[in-house]
C-alpha cells in the first residue's frame, strides 16, 4: 500500500519553479532517496510533505488522507505524524538532549512515565544514553546527529524525512552514520524519505531512487537502474566534451 | 597608514568628547574651596531626599519597563510573526511616539486628562481632577514613557524572533501547534533580544528628565538638572547624578556578561525569506481589533488631541513666527549630527567588527555607557569641560551641541555598522586586498557600498535621536541657538495650549517628513536589489 503520494504537485517561489508537476508514491517501509543538484527542488519536496509550505497545484496524500490540495494545506504539520531530520539538525539550543526529545512527546500528551521510557529506549538505540542531560552545544557533530535522529524517532512517526542530514560530517563519520541509519531503519521498519546531492550516499541508503532536475522528476528506479543511468550520463558528458 | 591615522583619530575623539568631560566633571565635584573633598557626595548620601529620589527613579524605570515589555512583546510577536492585517501601517503608527521628544506625549495627555483638558470639558470637572492627579504622578509618567519606549521592545522582539532559525520552529511544528512552538522554542531562543530591549527601556527611562519635569514627578535626572540650571552647582549636580551613573554602569556590565554573548549566537546564517508566518486563523479579526484599540489609546488619541487643540491656522502662523528659526536649526543640527555620527560610527564599527581586540571592546563599552547615561549628566560634563574663555569657540557655538550628540549617540551608529558588517563575508575585503587595494579604498569601494543599507539606517536612527534630543541641547545650546524641542519646552510654561500643540505637531512633521522622503529613496533601492 502507498503511504505517501504526490499527485501532479507544483510549487513556485517568487516566479521561480521549485517543483514542477511531480507525481510519485512511497510504499510502507520503503527507503526512497531523492537525489539531485542544489536547487533541483528536492528539499522543497520534503517541506511540502511536512506541511511547511503548500503546493500551488496538485495534491499530497499520507496514508490515504489528503493533507494538501488546491494551493492549501489541509492538515497542519503536527497533524501529519512525520519525523524530520534537518540539514542543520535544528536541535533546540536552550533544551537538553532529554528536553529536545520530550518536547514532542509532551505536545502529543504522552504520560510522564511513558515519556521517560520512550526517551530511554530511543537514546539507548542511538547510543546516546550517557548524554541525556547534556546541551546540544556540548556534543560532537556525530552525537548531535544521533540526537536529531532520536528526536524524530521517539515520536514513532509514520515516515522519517531526512534533508541532507550527513552533509556537514567528515567522510569517515558520514560513512559510519549511513550504516547506523540503515541499521535503525531495518530494525524499526520505518518509511524513509531521504534527500541528498551525493549519488554514493543515495545508492547506499535507498531501495528506490528519484533523480530530480530543475524541479521535475528526471528518472525514477531501483539502485542498479539509476547507477546505470548516471554512468550513461557520465559517458555522454565525456564523449560530448 | 590610513588605518592607523583613522583609528588614532577615533580614539582621541572619543576620549575628548566622551571620557574627558566626565572625568573633569567628577574631578571638579571632588574639589570644594580648592581642596579635595567628598562633601557633595557625603551630603547627597546623608540626605533622605536622595534615597526618596532614588526610589522614585528606580520605580519609574521598573514600571515603565514592565509596561513596555508586557505590551511590546505580544505586539512584536503579532506584528513580526503573524499574518495580521495592516502590519506595516500598525508598526509605523506604534513607532510615532518614539520619534518625538517624550514630553510631547506628556503635553498631549495633559490636554486630554488635565484639570482644563478634554475630560473636564466633555465629561465632568471632578473626574478631570482625578485624572489630572493620576497623570501628574508616577502612573502618568509610566503611561507616557511606556508608550514612548514600547516600540523599542516591539522592534527588538520582532528582530529577535525573525533571527530565530526557522528550522528550529519547523522541528517544533512537526509535533505541536504554533502557540506551543512560540512558547517553548521561539521566545526562549529570542529571549536575549527581548532582555536587551528591557534593559534599554530601563536605562532610557532612568535617565529621562523632560517627562518627569513636565509631570512634576521628582526623580534624579530632574534633581541633577535643577541643581545645575537653577543653582549652578556642578558638584551637587554631579553627586546627585552619580547613583544613576552607577546603576547604569552596573546594568551595562550585567548586559555584557549575560545578554550580549547569547545575542551574538542569534546571528543568522539562513535566508530570512524562509520564515513562515504564524496563521492566526479565526483569531485574526479579534487580534486585529485588539491591536487597533491599543494603537488608538496609546498613539492616535494623543496625536488627535494635539490636532484638535491646535486646530486653527493662527496657531501655526504664531508657531512658525516664534519658532521657525528653531525648526530650521533643529533639522540642520540633526542632519549634520547624523552625518558625523554615521561616519564616526562606521569606522568605530569597522574596528569593532574586524579587530576583536580588548582595546576596541573597551571603547565600545565607553560608547554604550555614554548612550546609557542620563542626557543631563552628559550635558553637565560638557559644560564643565568647555565653559572656559579659551574654549569659547566650542562652547559658544553649535559645535558644543554636535559634541553632545557625538558623545551620547555614537553607540547607535557603531552598533548598526557592526551588525551590517557582520553580514559581509571577510572574503569580500580580502579579495580587494589581494587585488592590491589599500585599506581606505577597500573600505570606501567595497565595504561601504555593501553596508549601504546599514549606513542609511544608522543615519536615520541618529537623525531621529538628534532631532528629538532635549536633555543635552537644553544644557548646552549656545546663545540664540535653541532647537525646536528646547524652544517648545521653554515656551510651555507661559504660552497658550494651542501654540504648544501646534509646535508639537510641527515637531512631529519635522521628524516624519524626512523619514517619508528617505523612504521614497530607499524603497526603490531595495526594489532594485
Amino acid at each position: 500500500m502507498n503511504l505517501i503520494e504526490f499527485n501532479a504537485v507544483s510549487k513556485t517561489y517568487e516566479g521561480r519553479v521549485a517543483v514542477r508537476d511531480v507525481s510519485l508514491s512511497v510504499t510502507q517501509g520503503e527507503r526512497l532517496v531523492i537525489v539531485g543538484h542544489s536547487g533541483c527542488g528536492k528539499t522543497t519536496m520534503l517541506r511540502l510533505l511536512a506541511g511547511f509550505i503548500a503546493p500551488d497545484t496538485g495534491s499530497i496524500t499520507i496514508n490515504g488522507d489528503r493533507v494538501a490540495a488546491d494551493g492549501c494545506n489541509l492538515k497542519e504539520p503536527e497533524e501529519r505524524n512525520l519525523g524530520m531530520v534537518f540539514q542543520d539538525l535544528a536541535l533546540w539550543p536552550h533544551m537538553t538532549v532529554t528536553g529536545n526529545l520530550e518536547f514532542g512527546l509532551k505536545a502529543k500528551g504522552v504520560p510522564k512515565v511513558e515519556r521517560a521510557t520512550r526517551i530511554h529506549e530511543v537514546l539507548a538505540l542511538v547510543q546516546m544514553e550517557p548524554y541525556a542531560t547534556a546541551n546540544p552545544a556540548e556534543l560532537s557533530g556525530g552525537q548531535q546527529q544521533r540526537v536529531a535522529l532520536a528526536r524524530a524517532l521517539v515520536l514513532r512517526p509514520r515516515a522519517l524525512l531526512m534533508d541532507e542530514p550527513l552533509s556537514n560530517l567528515d567522510f569517515e563519520l558520514n560513512g559510519q552514520m549511513r550504516q547506523e541509519i540503515l541499521k535503525l531503519q531495518q530494525a524499526l521498519g520505518f518509511t524513509l524519505l531521504y534527500v541528498t546531492h551525493n549519488p554514493d550516499e543515495a545508492f547506499e541508503i535507498g531501495t528506490r531512487l528519484v533523480v530530480m532536475r530543475h524541479g521535475a522528476v528526471e528518472r525514477m528506479g531501483g539502485v542498479d537502474e539509476i547507477r546505470e543511468y548516471f554512468k550513461t550520463l557520465s559517458r555522454h558528458v565525456v564523449e560530448g566534451g | 597608514m590610513a588605518r592607523r591615522v583613522i583609528s588614532v583619530l577615533i580614539v582621541l575623539l572619543l576620549a575628548v568628547i566622551g571620557l574627558l568631560p566626565l572625568l573633569v566633571m567628577f574631578g571638579q565635584s571632588l574639589i570644594v574651596h580648592g581642596r579635595l573633598s567628598t562633601e557633595f557626595y557625603r551630603a547627597s548620601l546623608a540626605s533622605t531626599h536622595t534615597w526618596v529620589l532614588l526610589g522614585h527613579s528606580v520605580a519609574l524605570a521598573l514600571l515603565t519597563t514592565f509596561f513596555a515589555v508586557v505590551l511590546g512583546v505580544p505586539l512584536g510577536i503579532v506584528l513580526g510573526k503573524t499574518d495580521l492585517l495592516c502590519r506595516t501601517l500598525l508598526m509605523a503608527l506604534f513607532t510615532i511616539p518614539l520619534l518625538m521628544p517624550p514630553y510631547i506625549m506628556a503635553v498631549s495627555w495633559s490636554y486630554a486628562l488635565g484639570r482644563e483638558g478634554f475630560v473636564a470639558r466633555w465629561l465632568s470637572v471632578p473626574m478631570a481632577q482625578q485624572t489630572s492627579t493620576w497623570l501628574f504622578s508616577l502612573p502618568g509618567c509610566v503611561l507616557v514613557l511606556g508608550s514612548t519606549f514600547l516600540p523599542v521592545v516591539m522592534f527588538l522582539t520582532m528582530t529577535s524572533l525573525q533571527s530565530v532559525n526557522p528550522r528550529l520552529e519547523e522541528a517544533g511544528r512537526l509535533v505541536s501547534g504554533w502557540f506551543e512552538v512560540l512558547k517553548a522554542v521561539s521566545l526562549p531562543t529570542a529571549l536575549p533580544g527581548i532582555l536587551l530591549s528591557a534593559i534599554l527601556v530601563f536605562l532610557l527611562s532612568l535617565g529621562e528628565f523632560s517627562v518627569p519635569t513636565f509631570l512634576r514627578y521628582q526623580v534624579f535626572s530632574v534633581e541633577s538638572f535643577t541643581q545645575f540650571a537653577a543653582f549652578h552647582e556642578v558638584g551637587a549636580a554631579t553627586a546627585s547624578a552619580t547613583l544613576l551613573v552607577l546603576i547604569a554602569l552596573l546594568i551595562l556590565i550585567v548586559e555584557r556578561q549575560y545578554v550580549r554573548r547569547p545575542l551574538a549566537s542569534l546571528q543568522s546564517t539562513f535566508d530570512r525569506a524562509e520564515t513562515v508566518p504564524v496563521t492566526l486563523g479565526p483569531l485574526r479579526a479579534w487580534v486585529f481589533m485588539l491591536v487597533c484599540l491599543l494603537c488608538g489609546v496609546l498613539v492616535i488619541v494623543p496625536v488627535l488631541v494635539l490636532v484638535i487643540q491646535s486646530a486653527s491656522p493662527a496657531a501655526y502662523v504664531e508657531a512658525f513666527s516664534r519658532a521657525g528659526d528653531s525648526l530650521l536649526r533643529s533639522v540642520a543640527y540633526a542632519a549634520f549630527g547624523a552625518s558625523c555620527l554615521t561616519m564616526l560610527g562606521f569606522f568605530l564599527g569597522y574596528f569593532l567588527a574586524r579587530r576583536q581586540l580588548p582595546f576596541w571592546q573597551a571603547l565600545d563599552f565607553l560608547t554604550v555607557a555614554l548612550f546609557a547615561l542620563p542626557s543631563t549628566v552628559i550635558g553637565v560634563s560638557l559644560v564643565t569641560l568647555w565653559n572656559k574663555p579659551a574654549t569659547s569657540f566650542v562652547y559658544a557655538t553649535p559645535l558644543i551641541v554636535l559634541l553632545g550628540y557625538l558623545a551620547q549617540y555614537t553607540a547607535l551608529t557603531s552598533r548598526i555598522t557592526v551588525a551590517a558588517l557582520s553580514r559581509i563575508p571577510a572574503s569580500m575585503e580580502e579579495a580587494a586586498q589581494v587585488a592590491g587595494a589599500g585599506w581606505l579604498r577597500r573600505v570606501a569601494c567595497v565595504l561601504a557600498p555593501l553596508a549601504k543599507r546599514g549606513l542609511v539606517a544608522g543615519w536615520l536612527v541618529s537623525y531621529l535621536f538628534c532631532l528629538r534630543d532635549t536633555g543635552i541641547t537644553m544644557m548646552v545650546y549656545p546663545p540664540g541657538g535653541e532647537t525646536l524641542p528646547v524652544r517648545t519646552f521653554t515656551l510651555m510654561a507661559n504660552s497658550p495650549p494651542r501654540l504648544i500643540a501646534a509646535l508639537c505637531l510641527i515637531m512631529v512633521a519635522a521628524t516624519l517628513i524626512p523619514l517619508g522622503l528617505l523612504n521614497g529613496v530607499v524603497r526603490p533601492m531595495r526594489a532594485a536589489r
